[in-house]
């Protein structure tokens, strides 16, 4: 099945290199599992070691982002509320906004992001969605309202998902909203089962992009839809095997203080979603929609409100919002993207 | 976790052939009022598989729903009977159990945690 691009205006124009399951440093992660295993037939006890190491730092990363989630939400809760995405701006928007500015900013972005995809539309025939990396459950209560949908939400921090829970139950959405501790990687759903598969910014977690695509692509039911919103690192030129050292360089720190495993580009999921044969692929760089977010959460952090919290929640908190100049730095020197990709299953 | 969740989760163990339902082990169920909304009940009535809430229900000390789903689904005192046992039984301890394999997901504070071990993978 051919994968149509959308026509243009907020396109990006993907550079129309060969697909090449080896470019970006995540799939790289694939493929240096493929080689260990091969390696098994000539030599034994390092490549298992190799291999084991490979599979225990994936549960390392896990129990991770669980701890850092664990750590951090009530803190990012408190202040912002139950969104835990980037908001949605007018481009140059320097508008100094209140903290209402930033929430409404927040649920822009969850509908420019159904309307992206062209969700809107279709409202009747969303009966069942999956929020992948839920958080405590912001966007799910919010899609579950406006389109009377179920929704599931997963995520890999136990103190998120009780949570969500408790703002469900709060909010009356208990009977159409639940959330439950699983891996994006491997999650306990059949087949085909919801019509919209809902991923924002968790992406950015996830350790093996190919296998996360997948799964997503395994739940979602033919003619559902799926939206991808994550952190990307700019896409690779003509030619370019790799970002440069300096940009690597900063990524890796981000990296470890968010445990985020590696960066891909938006045109990686493109490839990953055009070899499943998802159809109505479209992209978009929203870089610019959302550059007044890092410098409000900075702000935020450096309220008296703010560094008491931070002080209260621990190391991990700490770090992030030390972390957080750097990504500005990223958006500001073209490193760091901020994607949508979105398509759809064909029936 | 109420049944409406649990008539969705499957075992994703790899190789399990017989993923669904997982069996409940109770330690601890609450019940929480919940609005009842016929419409939605009727709605729902179509995606449910029976005899996975009908199960799930007894595991949970409920054994008022029928063995079949009546014909007639508009019997208010059926519909009542599956909005309590569809939405209104929250298991807040215990566990999810494979009936392939055996193995026991864990429910606490109410969440179920289908997180993988490293060979189940």
């Amino acid at each position: 099945m051919k994968a149509t691009l959308a026509p243009p205006s907020s396109l990006i124009s993907l550079p129309r290199h060969k697909v090449s399951s080896l470019r970006s440093p995540s799939l790289l992660l694939q493929s240096q599992r493929l080689s260990s295993a091969l390696m098994t037939t000539t030599a034994t006890r390092g490549s298992v070691a190799v291999t084991a190491a490979a599979t225990s730092s994936a549960e390392a990363l896990r129990e991770g982002i669980a701890e850092f989630y664990n750590e951090t939400s009530g803190l990012w809760e408190e202040i912002w509320g139950d969104h835990m995405h980037h908001g949605f701006y007018d481009p140059d928007s320097s508008v100094q906004l209140s903290d209402s500015g930033h929430r409404e900013a927040q649920i822009r972005m969850i509908e420019e992001s159904l309307r992206f995809a062209g969700v809107t539309e279709e409202e009747k025939k969303i009966k069942r969605v999956v929020d992948v990396g839920c958080g405590i459950g912001g966007s799910s209560r919010y899609i579950a309202s406006k389109f009377g949908a179920e929704c599931i939400g997963i995520t890999l921090s136990p103190v998120q998902a009780k949570r969500a829970n408790d703002l469900a139950a709060a909010q009356s959405l208990s009977h159409k909203v639940s959330f439950q501790v699983a891996d994006a990687l491997d999650q306990p759903f059949e087949d085909g089962i919801f019509d919209l598969v809902w991923s924002m910014e968790s992406g950015e977690h996830m350790p093996d992009k190919a296998k996360f695509v997948k799964e997503l692509v395994r739940v979602t039911a033919p003619g559902g839809r799926i939206i991808i919103v994550t952190w990307c690192h700019r896409n690779l030129s003509q030619g370019e095997e790799a970002l440069q050292p300096w940009e690597q360089n900063l990524l890796d720190r981000i990296c470890k203080t968010f445990y985020l495993p590696a960066w891909c580009s938006t045109s990686d999921y493109v490839e990953l979603l055009q070899s499943l044969s998802l159809q109505d692929i479209k992209c978009a760089d929203w870089s610019e929609n959302v550059a007044p977010f890092w410098p409000a959460v900075i702000r935020t952090a450096l309220t008296w409100k703010g560094l008491v919290s931070l002080l209260r929640s621990g190391m991990k908190s700490i770090k992030g919002a030390l972390t957080m100049p750097l990504m500005i730095e990223g958006y500001k020197k073209g490193v760091i993207k901020f994607g949508i990709i979105a398509c759809q299953k064909p029936l | 976790m109420r049944l409406i969740v649990h008539n969705m989760l499957t075992c994703n163990i790899k190789g399990v052939v017989n993923k669904f339902p997982l069996r409940i082990e109770a330690e601890k169920v609450i019940k929480k009022d919940v609005d009842f909304n016929p419409d939605f009940l009727r709605h729902m009535l179509a995606k449910i598989e029976w005899k996975a809430l009908v199960d799930g229900a007894r595991s949970m000390g409920y054994t008022e729903l029928p063995d079949h789903a009546p014909a007639l689904e508009s019997d208010e005192p059926f519909l009542k009977k599956f909005h309590h046992a569809l939405l209104e039984l929250n298991l807040e301890e215990g566990s999810l159990v494979c009936q392939e394999t055996g193995r026991k997901f864990p429910v606490e504070k109410g969440v179920p945690n289908m997180l993988l071990h490293e060979d189940e993978v």
